[in-house]
This record gives C-alpha cells, structure tokens and sequence, in this order.
C-alpha cells in the first residue's frame, strides 16, 4: 500500500496560483463535488481567503487513478509562501518526499521561492517544476522555463506548463506527482515514530494533531507518548482529511492524517515533537525543528481592561500551532495590563492579531514594533531589549546593535538602480550582484532588521512596479547610533508611543509622527499638546486644538430619528479611544510609528 | 419641587404646553421650483402644476384617514413645512386646512405656521393665506447678501426679502420668523453682521440661526469634497455663533434653543412640542409621526405615496422605532437638552419615573466638570459653552 503513496508540497510565491492549483487538483480527483467547491478550498482562514494571500493550505489526501492503471494517495503538505513563516517550511518539507515548484510564467522566480527550493533540495526532496498561469497575456513561458533550468539545475524538458484557471496540463501534474516522487520507505514494523507538523485546538476534541508517520502503526486506542515531554495519552481518534476530517482504523508509516488524543494542554502537542507508542518506543525523537526566535515585538493590549484574560488564553490557543509566537504579560502606564508579544515579520503580527481579533472577538491595541536590540552598558554587561520602555538611561549605555539581515533581491536589471538607492536609504551595505539572466538580478544587501520592517516590503514593490522580490535571514548584530524617542501628550510621556530610531533619521521621524498624530488625534475639549523628545529636549511638536464645534444645528420631528442615529455613532467612535490622561487616543495610534514613511 | 421653578425662564405660553405635551399637526409640502444645493431635507422639483392638486387630493385623503389618531388629543399646533409649501395656491391651503379642521377641529386661536420661500410670495398671496388661517410664517431667507445666496443657489435675493418684509408689516402679519444661515463658504464676519442687523431691524417675533451642516449627499458637499469651495474653520463659525447670539439677545430676542431666538411668547409651539418629547402627527409623503411611544414615517417617495393614498390601500407607512421606556427618555433628554431653560428634573421624575441626576450622575459629572452642563433650581440644562458642543453632551444620554 505505501508503495503508491506520494507525500508532497507546493512551494509557490505568494499570487503564483497556489490555491488555484489545489482547487483543480481536489477538483480532478473527484475529492469534491461540484456542490462542495469553493474557491481557495484549502485556505483555512477566512483571512487568507480575504486578503487573497495563502499563508499555508491545509493539508489533504488525494485519490488519484493514474494512467499506469493504478490508483495512488496523493498528500499535500503546504509550505508558506511568505518570506515572515520560511521557518515553517522546513517543518512542512521534512514530512514529504517530494515537492512541486510553481513558478508564475509572466514573473519568474521570486527571492523566496529560491530559497525554498534550496531548503526542498538539501532535504532530498524530488522537485518537479510548474510553470503556471501559461493562459495569461503577458506569459513567457519559455523564459520561465529556461530561467528554471539555469537558476535551479532542472531540467527544462521535464517542467510542466499549466493554467491552473483553466486547468490545462493540471493532469500532467497528477501524473508526474505519481510517477516522480518516490514511495516513503517503508518501516512499517518499526517503532512508531510520527512527525506532528501542524495542529490547532477543537473546543470538543482538545488537539487535534497533524502527523505524517515515518515508521511504524498508529490505531485508535493507542497509548501514545510524546517524545519531548515523556506524556502519555490515550489515541481518540486518527484519520485523514480528504479534504474533510474521515475517522480511519489505522494510519501507517508514510501515511498523514490527523490524531486527537484529549490533549488539552497546548504545550504537549508541539510542532515538531515527535509521537511513539507507550508499549514500544522509538530509540530518538526525529529531527526536530529548529527552535525559531521572533524578531519583531510589540504589545497587545486588550481594549477593555478585564479581558487580560480571555486574551492569554486566545494567545495559548495560537501558540498551539505556532511556536514562534511568543508573548509574556507587561503593563503599561497608558495602556494598562497585556501581553509582549514577538513574531516572526509584520505580516505574522497583523495576522494574530486580526485571528484574536476575529476568532476570539477580543478588542486589541497593538503597539509599534520593535526589534530586539542588544545593549551594552557602562558596567559591561549586556541586556536585549524588545520593548523601547525598557530602553536604559542615556548615560549608562556604552554601545548599542541591532539586528542585521542578509537580503537578498531578485529584480528586473532595468530597477537595478531603484533597489540600490532604496537600500542606501534604508541604511543598506552592498553585498554582491549577480546576472541569473540578462534580465534579471540577484542583488545581495546587509541591511538593519528595523529598517526592512517598517515600509521596505511596500516601497521595494512600488519602486519596481511590483517585480522585486526580496528574502532575508538574520545575519547578527551590529553597532548603530540608536536612541530612544519619547511621545508626550499634554506633557505627559505615553510610554506606549515611544520607540528607538536612528540618530541621523531621530528629528525625521519625530516630526513626522507628531505630525501624523495631529491629524489623527481628534479635537478634544482642551487643547492637546504633542511633543516628541529625547530624553528632556523635545525636537518636535504639534498641537490639537481645542474642539470649537460639535452640534446639530437643527433638529426636529423629522430629523430625530436621523440625528440620534449621528450622535448613537459619536458615542460608537468614543469607544474606539482610549483615555490616556484627559487625552483621547484613536487606537490606531500606536501603530501610526509605522506608516510615517508611506505618507 | 414646586411646579413655580420650573417655570422661572419660561413663558405662560410654554407652561400651558407643557402641562398638557400636546400634539401638533405636520403636513410636508414636499416641492420647491428648484432643490438648493445644500439641502437634505425631502424635496423634489415641482414636476407640474398639476400634481399640487393631485397632492392636494391625497393629503386631504390621508387626513381623513387618520381621523382617529386625533381622538382625545388636543391639537396645539398646524405647520406646514416643506419643500416649500407656499407653493399651494390659496384654494389649495384652504381644501387641506378644511380638512384639518372637520377631522381634528382645530382651536380657533391656535398657531398655523407655514414655511415660506421668499420669492414664491406676494401681497395677494399672503393676504388670502392670512385669511385662510395661516397666522404665523417662516421665511427661508438665509442671508442679506446676495453673495451668499448664491452660493447658497437660493432662487431669492435680498431685495425680494425687502420686499417680503415690508408687504407683512402693512398687512399686520407681525408673528414671522427668518431663518438665517452662518458658516456659508466665503461668508465674512461683516456679512454675517449685516444679515442679522438686517434680519432683526425686520422686526420678526423670531430668529432661527443655523450653523451650515451638509449631508455628505448633498451638492455642495461634494464641492467641499473637490476642493471647489470651503467650509469656514471652527473657529470663525464658533464666533459667528457667539457673535450672532450676544447680537441677538441685545436686539431684545430670546436665546430659547440652540438656534432659535424670539421674543418672549413667540417662540415656535409647533417645534417646541418636538422639544419636549410630545406627540405629533405627520401627514403628506414623507412626513413623520410620533405617537403612542413609536415614530412613523410615511415613505418618502412620491409615487408610492400617491398610488397608495389614491389606491385606497395602507399608507405607505414604514415603522421607524418603536421606542422602549429608555429609548423615550433618551429622546426626551436629547431634545429637552436643546432648550436653554433645559429640563425640569422633577417633572421628568413625574413623566418618566427616574431621577435624571442619580441615573446620570457620572454624565453628569463630567460634563459638568468640563463646563458643559449645568443644574440649577432643579433644571439641567447645557451651559452657554455646552451649546456648541452640544453632542459631546447629548451623545453621552444615549443608552
């Protein structure tokens, strides 16, 4: 039975036609009906399927009757396609044999995609490479094709053109996913040993944990253990997802599904970890994931204060499936009490943050970002701080770093200049350049973490019409002339606004977030100072002035249905503020750190 | 709390309707030859003479139809607002008023106001409204100066009002109103000066004094949108409220609601019985009605309006609110709020059976500590400050 089991992935940029591609494969296997379809089926969030971005499909177990006239189990296992969740890659690449590479046929390869590729090939991964979107105008395939080969080393004969709209060549795909990508070997008599590589929390269940079986059998019934906690716990339920959850007798080696075994306690069903059963268990662990460190933090603060609690247990249910979320509580003067949290880029932040939001209907304040900085002070030693309120005083500091990242840009050579100025701006050391074609380039940079999470994603896009693309990975610490810039309202330092800028853009920046703050603070009964200082200089200021106006002029039998409804959303808006002081704070302020750049 | 307090600062006139929250009469004249730019009321352009009769006809329809709401009410007030109602020519005014009078029997003294657009009156035509019981007349002036109407795409101009003016006086139809408009794009201090002086050397029994407030659907808003024209800043139009207030009061006016002035006696009943939360009937496309504790409009839409009257079927009624014992006293606030002598605690205990300093206190404090909101001798009521910034105030009273 393993013989004809193919465990894959999908490494795809992110708008190269992923989702599309596995509707038409659920599709073609006939694993839905017609009825069932719905457009990007995979994507588990409501969120991803707004946003139109696939963070990561679920996985799902195909039926598919090749043309050798046998019938094969096709597993999908998504990677991410966003530069933020690289980690998680090698956690989905680790439980397959083989992966799909779909390259979009008007952009080529993206910066991340190649590093996926990279990951896929030093796991041994087969790799069968798709050139997609074929049907759309500005297709060059061919390019593609030959970019492919001289880029990645595969052969250009052997890649599959398809329009994952239309469907055309998706067949081909199925039949290469069968006949390329090599069986899982077979272990079956071995000691359970099962990779959890993803898994998230059912309100009835506990748990439930995605596994791909590397040796061995699993049944319902089962005492299992987990091999990083040494906890044991009795198997619920096993089964696959074809697409949708099916109870299965047994899974065994080479085979994915899904198990729930009551386990409650989110920290022992981690990703990673590896499954083995109580009565015979495996000599080691599998190779574990790599422990993965946030590199952005901010604070989470719940808009009302008495749901402190309901907001660390949204973020246990998180933490579940996601390691690399981190989060302890602090306090905060102007906010009150909530949590720090780190992540792994912009992007994953924004999107635990609008999950709390949605899915567990909490109200939250998020403030700016941070990088962790390291600090050395006067008396030698260090500290790392992620939280600027947390910054020491001026005269105790000896030296200041801050996180450096290696990144990397693929682009058209016509932007070439564009991305070199861009990164000067952002503080940028050039690396190398090289020619992967006559059109296109690999520009390599050193560049400040901070200065590449505020707008370097934004800007680089529309520097460059949208071809760059850009990967990066931490390469160290370095030296900088950093200080920390405080936001006072009324006199009064928000300890929540402030946040660490480089010397040369200090007075910049300052200005232009007192700026931002002026237009976006409304007008209150008292006039309202804004000032930013470092340390007692204040080197900019605004002011709100005083509210003058806020009436109806008229209202009568006609109008009063009218007019309340107009006051019933003036007292809707004054929920979104929070009193800092005698100072309303639209919530979004704490963010506006941010999007100073964009204006 | 003696009753006697209450009615410090209020006329006898106001005391005798707030004993009884009497019920006016609304009937919306929904025409004008041609829609102004910054208005969001309902309003189509007149599409042809005959279709004031035709409405006429329904009106008066609907009057009988809605005969019963009258029972055991005692109608205080009849105003006809619009649109613009001077638009009905005097037969036409006599039918509906008729009408009124055999389904309602209204009170021979009573006040039957109607809004008038300057230049859709003369002297016969005022004389034969007099006659036919109009006693008292709002007059959408705006300004004194032609500039401003223009940009205010009026179809008058400031001799028209002169004019106008001149022609009550002679006839001894002293009890009018004029409505005026500050804040308007382009409008000076000096203009804004010469309006009210012209406005109150009129000898009207009653100012009404808006701030322009534009609905984001109306033209002009959408001029201010695309830069065409600009509002004036908050602070001009808060000196021009405060000027035209301190003017005002000096001229022997009144200050009784947010924008409306008069002299002592004169205010308008009709409005006041929207102030003081009491009931009213609304008849014509459009119109509003607030009865047994639910707010009705009748849709605003002419043809359906017609077809249904004339068709003999439901009014084209749709409920807006029904309102619940808190939804009442939130409206009653709000609006008792938009009269300067503001709400007698006591009396609203009697009404509605709560205390509106214990159920409010911290509101109430903070308002109060923010200069907005004041109680004295058992009246709450928002401060000179409190006036323009009224909905800090009112929206906090919302449930």
């Amino acid at each position: 039975m393993h013989k004809r089991i193919r465990n894959f992935s999908i490494i795809a940029h992110i708008d190269h036609g992923k989702s599309t591609l596995a509707d038409r494969l659920l599709q073609i296997t006939g694993a839905l009906s017609e009825r069932e379809m719905r457009e990007q089926f995979l994507d588990k969030m409501d969120l991803e399927r707004e946003k139109g971005i696939t963070i990561k499909l679920q996985p799902v177990r195909l039926k598919y009757s090749s043309k050798d006239g046998q019938e094969y189990i096709l597993n999908l296992i998504d990677t991410p396609g966003h530069v933020d969740f690289s980690y998680e890659v090698s956690r989905s690449l680790a439980a397959c044999e083989g992966a799909l590479l779909v390259v979009d046929a008007s952009q080529g390869i993206e910066a991340q995609t190649l590093a996926n590729v990279y990951m896929a090939m030093e796991l041994n991964l087969e790799i069968i490479g798709v050139v997609n979107k074929i049907d759309l105008p500005g297709a060059e395939p061919e390019l593609v094709k030959q970019e492919m080969e001289d880029v990645l080393g595969i052969d250009r004969d052997e890649i599959i053109l398809i329009s994952a709209k239309t469907g055309a060549g998706v067949e081909d795909v199925l039949e290469a996913l069968a006949r390329q990508i090599p069986a899982p070997d077979n272990k079956e008599d071995d000691p359970l040993q099962a990779l959890i590589f993803d898994s998230y929390f059912d309100s009835y269940k506990g748990a439930i944990s995605y596994i791909r079986l590397v040796s061995g059998r699993l049944q319902k019934g089962d005492i299992i253990r987990i091999m990083s906690t040494n906890k044991e716990f009795e198997v619920m339920e096993i089964g696959v997802l074809s697409p949708y959850m099916t109870e299965v007798q047994s899974l065994s080696a080479g085979e994915v599904g899904y198990m729930a075994a009551g386990i409650k306690n989110v920290n022992d069903t981690r990703v990673g970890d590896t499954i083995t059963g109580a009565q015979r268990p495996a000599q080691k662990a599998l190779p574990g994931y790599q422990e993965v460190k946030p590199m952005v933090y901010c604070g989470l603060y719940p808009l009302e204060n008495n749901d402190f609690e309901k907001l660390r247990e949204a973020l246990d249910r998180l933490k579940l499936n996601d390691a690399s979320l981190f989060y302890e509580p602090e306090s905060s003067d102007a906010l009150g009490f909530g949590f720090r949290c780190g992540f792994l880029g912009l992007l994953h932040l924004e999107i635990i943050k609008e999950r709390l939001e949605r899915e567990y209907d909490l109200g939250l304040l998020a403030t700016a970002p941070s990088v962790v900085y390291k600090v050395i002070l006067t008396d030698s030693s260090e500290m790392y701080v992620q939280n600027p309120t947390r910054w020491p005083e001026p005269q105790k500091i000896e030296q200041v770093m801050e996180p450096y990242v290696k990144a990397t840009i693929m682009v058209p050579h016509d932007y070439v200049g564009a991305i070199m100025e861009l990164c000067q701006e952002k503080r940028g050391n050039y690396l190398t350049m090289e020619y992967l074609s006559p059109q296109r380039v690999m520009l390599t940079y050193k560049l400040p973490l901070s200065e590449i999470l505020y707008d370097f994603f934004d800007a680089l896009k529309s520097r460059t019409r949208g071809y760059a693309s850009l990967d990066y990975e931490i390469s160290g610490y370095e030296t900088a002339d950093l200080i920390k810039l405080d936001i006072m309202l009324n006199g009064e330092i928000v300890d929540a606004l402030s946040f660490i800028a480089h010397k040369d853009k200090a007075y910049y920046r300052a200005r232009a977030i007192v700026t931002k703050l002026r237009k976006i603070i409304p007008r209150q009964m008292y006039e309202v100072a804004i000032q930013a200082a470092i340390g007692n200089r204040v080197i900019a200021r605004e002011s709100v002035k005083a509210m003058r106006k806020d009436v109806l002029a008229k209202c009568y039998g006609g109008d009063i249905t009218r007019k309340k409804k107009l006051l019933e959303k003036q007292k809707e808006g004054k929920k979104k503020m929070k009193q800092i002081g005698q100072v309303e704070v639209p919530k979004d302020a704490f963010m506006t750190v941010l999007d100073i750049d964009k204006d | 709390m003696s009753g006697q307090s209450l009615l410090n600062n209020a006329s006898s006139e106001r005391k005798k309707l707030m004993r009884n929250y009497s019920t006016g009469i609304y009937i919306h004249i929904p025409f004008c030859i041609r829609k102004c730019n910054y208005c969001d009321f309902f309003s189509v352009p007149l599409p042809a003479k005959e279709y004031l009769q035709r409405y006429t006809n329904a009106l008066v329809a609907e009057i009988s139809q809605r005969a019963h709401e009258g029972a055991g009410k005692k109608i205080e007030s009849v105003y006809f607002g619009g649109g613009t109602p001077s638009l009905l020519s005097t037969e036409q005014l006599e039918t509906i008023i008729r009408a009124l009078d055999d389904n309602f029997r209204l009170p021979a003294d009573m006040e039957i106001s109607m809004e008038a657009n300057p230049a859709s009156l003369n002297a016969r035509k005022i004389q034969d409204f007099t006659n036919a019981r109009i006693n008292r007349l709002s007059l959408g002036v705006q300004s004194f100066s032609n500039d401003d109407l223009r940009v205010l795409t009026r179809i008058h101009s400031a001799e028209d009002v002169r004019v106008l003016i001149d022609i009550l006086h002679s006839q001894g139809l002293e009890n009018f109103n004029i409505d005026l408009i500050y804040g308007i794009p382009g409008q000076s201090m000096d203009r804004w000066i010469k309006s009210l002086q012209t406005a109150a050397d009129s000898s009207p029994m009653h100012i009404s004094m808006y701030l322009l407030q534009l609905d984001p659907g109306t033209p002009m808003a959408m001029d201010i949108k695309k830069g065409r024209m600009a509002m004036l800043d908050e602070e001009r139009e808060l000196e021009m409220y405060t000027l035209g207030r301190e003017y005002l009061q000096g001229r022997g006016f009144d200050h009784y609601e947010i924008s409306n002035f008069s002299f002592p006696g004169r205010e308008c009943k009709h409005n006041l019985i929207y102030w003081q939360a009491g009931e009213y009937i609304g008849i014509g496309c459009g119109a509003v009605s607030f009865m047994d504790k639910s707010r009705f409009i009748n849709k605003p839409d002419l043809k359906a309006y017609l077809y249904a009257i004339e068709n003999r079927q439901e009014r084209p009624v749709e409920e807006i609110e029904k309102m619940s014992h808190k939804g009442l006293i939130a409206d009653a606030i709000i609006l008792g709020l938009r009269l300067c002598s503001g709400i007698n605690m006591e009396k609203f205990r009697s009404r509605y059976g709560i205390d509106i300093s214990r159920e409010y206190s911290e509101v109430i404090k903070s308002c109060s500590q923010k200069g907005l909101l004041k109680i004295e001798n058992g009246q709450i009521s928002l401060t000179r400050k409190g006036y323009f910034l009224s909905n800090e105030v009112l929206c906090q009273f919302i449930a």
